[in-house]
């Protein structure tokens, strides 16, 4: 077995291999031997790389994970599972709002003026259940980051070498995004030390995160002083964004069905014909020197229906809704801010002092083994 | 290495009793040295529906995980148990937002049921369609569970690089090398068979993934799509038997003692507070009795309360007590108690008259001396009442405020019971879904479609009015016994019940409580003083409270849904008789009485244009169709045309139909109803040629009233049967088309998922290389 920090390898293998080596565009092959954190890419471009790791992961969700996972491949690992996921969420999303729309174009016309009232609210409450959750959690995240100096979010590119197969015995080399706090039993904090965008200090990363906290900034070991805090905030804020995010997913879907949303038009050619039917009119009165109000485009439309819509949800129909808006989207925000209060605020400042449990646990005078 | 696991075991939380789920995983020998905890891991039996128990069980400690995350304590397994948690709670929240925000109860139902198909075909499916005939084949259970030595329960297959197929017994290897077909002799068999079923749990859990998008939404919308109608029923029932069991517990202000009482109280007591120093003008008696009335839901009453409110303004009687509190010690006592016999009198007559006048000169001669004197004290006296008496007469709130809340109590004890008999009234007959009516009626119609036996194809062009296709179809259905017969059973069961629920029972039920009710309530409202109430509720001219609490909309909509019944009944009796051959003959005699051609063509013509009018025909157009279709017939001619279609005699095809299933004097029973509507629609809508338009509608001749208005002839005439199946054709079609669409979608995934489960767990080249090499090495 081959343990390098940071590089979890699952297999024996000899890493001078040229196996292991990914090939360049010139054609000669690049060794590829460590897991590379994106701090400063992610701090540069903080929407591409998202974007690009997404991206990524997307792809492969589609395509070479499935067909891995269909062989039955012995290098199919849980991330792969787990990016898999992306497809249930995707296609199980696509078929709600089809199962609530696609029947309603063989209906006759007032059936299907109501199944289509129907499905927009329900088309947009997949969409709103979707932005409203991922968007949520960075209501706690963001604060965290900026306080602490933590991202829970942080990704690193993990370097995966696979087993040989059948119809694969070369490249071997394969690229998974990970995040270094995705685990918070085992956080990758060998990413952490020496990096180059925390100082020159092998600390560098610990000894900003004990700044922050408050602590000595010359501390010995201010690693081993941050981790279990880091741990603490980084489960806290998983929690709270994690409760908060389905709250506000369940806001999103309140907000969808309402009113305003069951007139709103989607088909596009609908929509270019509107407009053309605008330009005529526009271009008539003008002609007479009279004024025509500003066309309605489709994100002009869709905003004014949001707010309207934000609106009848707070205010409701009746009191018992109005009742009903108010508590979701308080017990939303309420999540939210009790998330940022226990994060934020740092209830165990003596916490660290574990570190010093371990002198009273483990006696260094005596010798240590791994049995 | 040591760096890490120092690390690690200074994490580990300490001065706090060891829990099986935070036991450290390390511990130290006799030596002092440390070694792993031993393993306590081992497979948990597979289930396809887990024990509840073990659900509640595993929720508490969820529940107590997330103090502990909230503390910045838990692990791995425990955040991810949260987020499926959260996920739950996240639902059941836009559930309950949706059920307070949808009116009825059937939505409301439905939000939840959605809430709980939707997360049972999440589990449901991989476990129906992938797991169980994986299993079943290969022996490979690929949600098979663990507990580890921390007391987590997990999925033994979930990651693929964390081998835990040591924790497989002998008899499971044995089992599934046997399902999996591995050879007997091979080297390092265990092993090899362990492999396979990491290799068909890799690939079973991407068929799940592959798949569940799709299939979890779209079984749970057909899951909703089935329960819709026993959730539907259910709550029918639940509504008729609790607001029968409200209506006859008497106590209608027990039922509405609670919140909702609390809640009406809040909101007086909310407009006592701010609006108490303000004038009881007729603008605030106007929003009071809005307020007040507001349970009562009833005009009348509320402009009775209106008055209520305007005499506790009114209501100020001029005597010594008003004089003195008036004149607040600004007159000597000794004016009052030395008044002359004469004085007394002249004092007491001008009270009783409301005279301030008369009073001030009463008292300014008593008290003071001298003309001059006299006359100013006497101004000053009546300005002092004047501005006392105008003060009372328009009173701030808070003046009246105990004779309102007496007034508001009465008032929420009269309205409890109004409330419980609307919910009685509504339960069976009110103008939502949901009601009895509404779904009896869907009943019917579905009743009808399933004996129509119409296509897909029929059912598009029913729906978009097609009345051959229905004209066909009704003939078919006469010309079938057996599913003719079963037919008339069915509906008339259906009818039956209906005129059981709605009928002369419901409708002395509902006069008898609204009497008891205004009754009482009268006698609590004169005791409490409000006689304007007290009167409104009993007087002969407030029928309108009394009797008319089942209104008028609601009277029509019950006969107009019987009719409708009884239409489709003659419908079925008149293409029976036209398959039989009797209404030919039939008509064919009244034509002959009236010296008319009676040929084939002629009677032929003439049964085209009866299908046609029994179909669609209104109230006013009976005489229309007959002539547009060139039978220019007399009063006489049109009666007994008229009768032959609508009321056949006692002898019909129905009461035929129908004691040959249930005997005959249960049919006669049961056809009481249909005979008695046939005779009133003979009297009413068909009985002279002209009775249809308006001019001459209603005549009384003898004390015998002929004929009917127009909203009684068209109550009467019931929706035309082309009407009536084309709406339950939209809806059958919609509904079948939707349910082909995703049944489809449904049925064709189920398939492709069984079918590529066939290939999962099968050998490999590798594999297949093993078993020959260890056969070629013998």
């Amino acid at each position: 077995m081959v343990y390098i920090t940071g590089v979890q390898s699952n297999n024996s293998v000899n890493m001078h291999s040229p196996s292991f080596r990914s090939k360049r565009k010139s054609g000669k092959n690049k060794c590829e031997n460590h897991d590379t954190l994106m701090y400063a890419e992610k701090k540069k471009h903080p929407v591409t790389t998202g974007i690009k790791i997404q991206a990524d992961k997307l792809t492969k969700a589609f395509t070479e994970y499935p067909k891995k996972g269909f062989e039955g491949s012995k290098n199919a690992n849980f991330y792969q599972f787990l990016t898999m996921g992306m497809v249930p969420y995707l296609t199980g999303s696509a078929m709600m709002i089809g199962v609530f729309n696609a029947a309603s174009k063989f209906f006759d016309t007032p059936a299907a003026v109501n199944a289509c009232k129907l499905g927009k609210k329900m088309g947009i409450g997949v969409i709103g259940y979707g932005i409203l959750k991922t968007l949520s959690k960075k209501f706690i995240e963001v604060p965290v980051n900026m306080k602490y100096g933590i991202d829970v979010n942080l990704p690193y590119n993990k370097v995966v070498y696979e087993l040989p197969e059948k119809d694969n015995r070369d490249n071997l080399v394969k690229h998974e995004y990970h995040k270094v706090f995705e685990s918070v039993d085992f956080p990758r904090w060998d990413l952490l030390y020496n990096h180059e965008s925390f100082g020159p200090e092998r600390n560098g990363f610990f000894n900003r995160v004990a700044k922050k906290l408050g602590m000595d900034e010359d501390l010995q070991h201010s690693d081993q002083k941050t981790k279990p805090k880091i741990k603490e905030k980084v489960i806290q804020t998983k929690l709270f964004s994690t409760l908060s995010s389905y709250l506000w997913a369940a806001t999103g879907v309140g907000i969808a069905m309402q009113k305003p949303w069951e007139t709103l038009v989607v088909n596009p050619k609908q929509r270019l014909s509107d407009y053309k039917n605008y330009r005529k009119l526009a271009a008539a009165a003008k002609e007479k020197g009279q004024q025509v109000a500003k066309y309605n485009n489709f994100v002009k439309d869709f905003g004014k229906r949001f707010a309207a819509s934000c609106k009848e949800f707070v205010n409701g129909s009746s009191k018992k809704n109005n009742i009903a808006g108010r508590i979701l989207l308080g017990s939303a925000i309420g999540m939210t801010l009790l998330g940022n209060f226990v994060t934020l605020f740092d209830f165990n400042k003596d916490k660290g002092s574990k570190t010093q449990a371990s002198i009273s646990l483990i006696d260094d005078s005596k010798e240590k083994v791994v049995c | 290495m040591t760096n890490l696991l120092n690390t690690y075991i200074a994490n580990q939380p300490i001065n706090k009793p060891a829990t099986r789920e935070h036991t450290p995983a390390f511990t130290f020998d006799s030596k002092g040295k440390i070694k792993p905890m031993p393993d306590k891991g081992r497979l948990l039996p597979s289930r396809i529906f887990g024990s509840p128990i073990e659900y509640v069980k595993d929720l508490k400690k969820d529940v107590v995980n997330i103090g502990r995350a909230a503390k910045g304590e838990a692990n791995d397994h425990e955040l991810g148990r949260i987020n499926d948690l959260a996920m739950k709670l996240g639902s059941l929240g836009l559930a309950a937002y949706l059920f307070v925000k949808n009116p009825l109860k059937l939505n409301k139902a439905m939000e939840f049921t959605g809430f709980a198909t939707f997360f049972a075909s999440m589990a449901l499916w991989p476990k129906l369609a992938i797991q169980a005939p994986l299993k079943a084949r290969t022996g490979v259970d690929i949600h098979q569970k663990y507990i580890d030595s921390q007391g987590r329960k997990k999925m033994l297959h979930q990651d693929p690089q964390y081998d835990l197929t040591d924790l497989y017994s002998r008899e499971d290897l044995d089992k599934m090398g046997k399902k999996l077909g591995v050879s007997e002799n091979i080297p390092d068999r265990d092993n090899f068979i362990k492999q396979r079923a990491k290799k068909t749990a890799v690939q079973g859990n991407t068929l799940w993934m592959m798949t569940a998008g799709i299939a979890s939404p779209v079984m749970s919308a057909l899951a909703c799509n089935r329960l819709e109608k026993p959730i539907g029923k259910a709550i029918e029932k639940f509504d008729m038997v609790s607001s029968e069991k409200a209506i006859n517990s008497g106590n209608y202000q027990g039922l509405f003692s609670g919140l909702r009482r609390n809640l009406s109280e809040r909101s007086l007591n909310k407009f006592l507070t701010q609006n108490a120093d303000k004038a009881v003008d007729n603008n605030l008696i106007k929003q009071l009795a809005a307020k007040l009335g507001h349970g009562v839901n009833s005009a009348s009453l509320q402009s009775a309360i209106a008055e209520e409110l305007a005499a506790m303004k009114n209501n100020i009687k001029i005597d010594e007590n008003f004089v003195r509190q008036a004149l607040n010690g600004k007159i000597p006592e000794s004016a009052f108690t030395s008044l002359s016999q004469q004085q007394r009198t002249a004092l007491n007559s001008a009270m009783e008259s409301g005279s301030l006048n008369g009073i001030a000169d009463v008292i300014s001669h008593a008290s003071g001396t001298g003309k001059r004197a006299q006359d100013k004290l006497g101004k000053e006296i009546t300005k002092l009442l004047s501005e006392a008496k105008k003060k009372l007469e328009t009173p701030k709130l808070s003046d009246i405020e105990g004779k309102v809340r007496t007034l508001s109590s009465g008032i929420a004890d009269f309205s409890a019971g109004k409330k419980v008999l609307d919910k009685y009234i509504t339960a069976r007959v009110g103008d939502k879904s949901g009601t009895y009516i509404a779904n009896q009626w869907n009943r019917v119609g579905e009743s009808l479609m399933k004996s129509l036996k119409l296509s897909m194809k029929d059912l598009k062009a029913v729906s978009q009015g097609n009345i051959d296709i229905i004209t066909e179809k009704l003939a078919n259905l006469a010309a079938n016994d057996s599913v003719y017969d079963k037919t008339v059973k069915e509906l008339m069961g259906l009818i039956g019940d209906y005129e059981g629920k709605t009928g002369s029972a419901f409708t002395s039920t509902v006069k008898q409580k609204s009497k008891e009710i205004c009754t009482e309530g009268s006698k609590k409202f004169s005791s409490k003083g409000f006689s304007k109430l007290a009167q409104k509720l009993i007087s002969p001219e407030n029928k309108s409270t009394v009797d008319n609490i089942i209104n008028v909309n609601t009277a029509e909509r019950v006969s107009g849904a019987q009719s409708s019944f009884y239409r489709l009944l003659q419908s079925l009796d008149l293409f029976k008789r036209i398959k039989d051959g009797s209404l030919e003959q039939q008509l064919a005699s009244v034509l002959q009485e009236s010296g008319k051609n009676a040929d084939k063509t002629t009677i032929n013509r003439l049964i085209k244009t009866c299908k046609d009018m029994m179909l669609t025909a209104t109230t006013t157009d009976y005489v229309e169709k007959l002539k547009s279709a060139g039978f220019n017939l007399s009063e006489k001619e049109y009666k007994s045309v008229m009768k032959v279609l609508f009321d056949s005699g006692s002898d019909t095809a129905i009461e035929k139909s129908l004691s040959k299933t249930m005997g005959s004097e249960q049919a006669k029973k049961m056809l009481s109803g249909f005979k008695a509507y046939k005779e009133e629609f003979m009297n009413k809508v068909a009985n002279w040629r002209n009775g249809m338009t308006p001019e001459l509608s209603r005549r009384t001749v003898n004390g015998v009233t002929n004929g009917a208005n127009a909203v009684e002839r068209n109550n009467l005439a019931g929706k035309p049967i082309k009407a009536l199946i084309q709406d339950v054709a939209k809806q059958t079609y919609n509904s079948k088309k939707w349910l082909m669409i995703f049944g489809g979608i449904m049925a064709g995934l189920t398939a492709i998922t069984i079918t590529a489960g066939l290939f999962l767990g099968r050998k490999g080249a590798t594999e297949k290389q093993v078993e020959e090499e260890s056969r070629a090495n013998g």
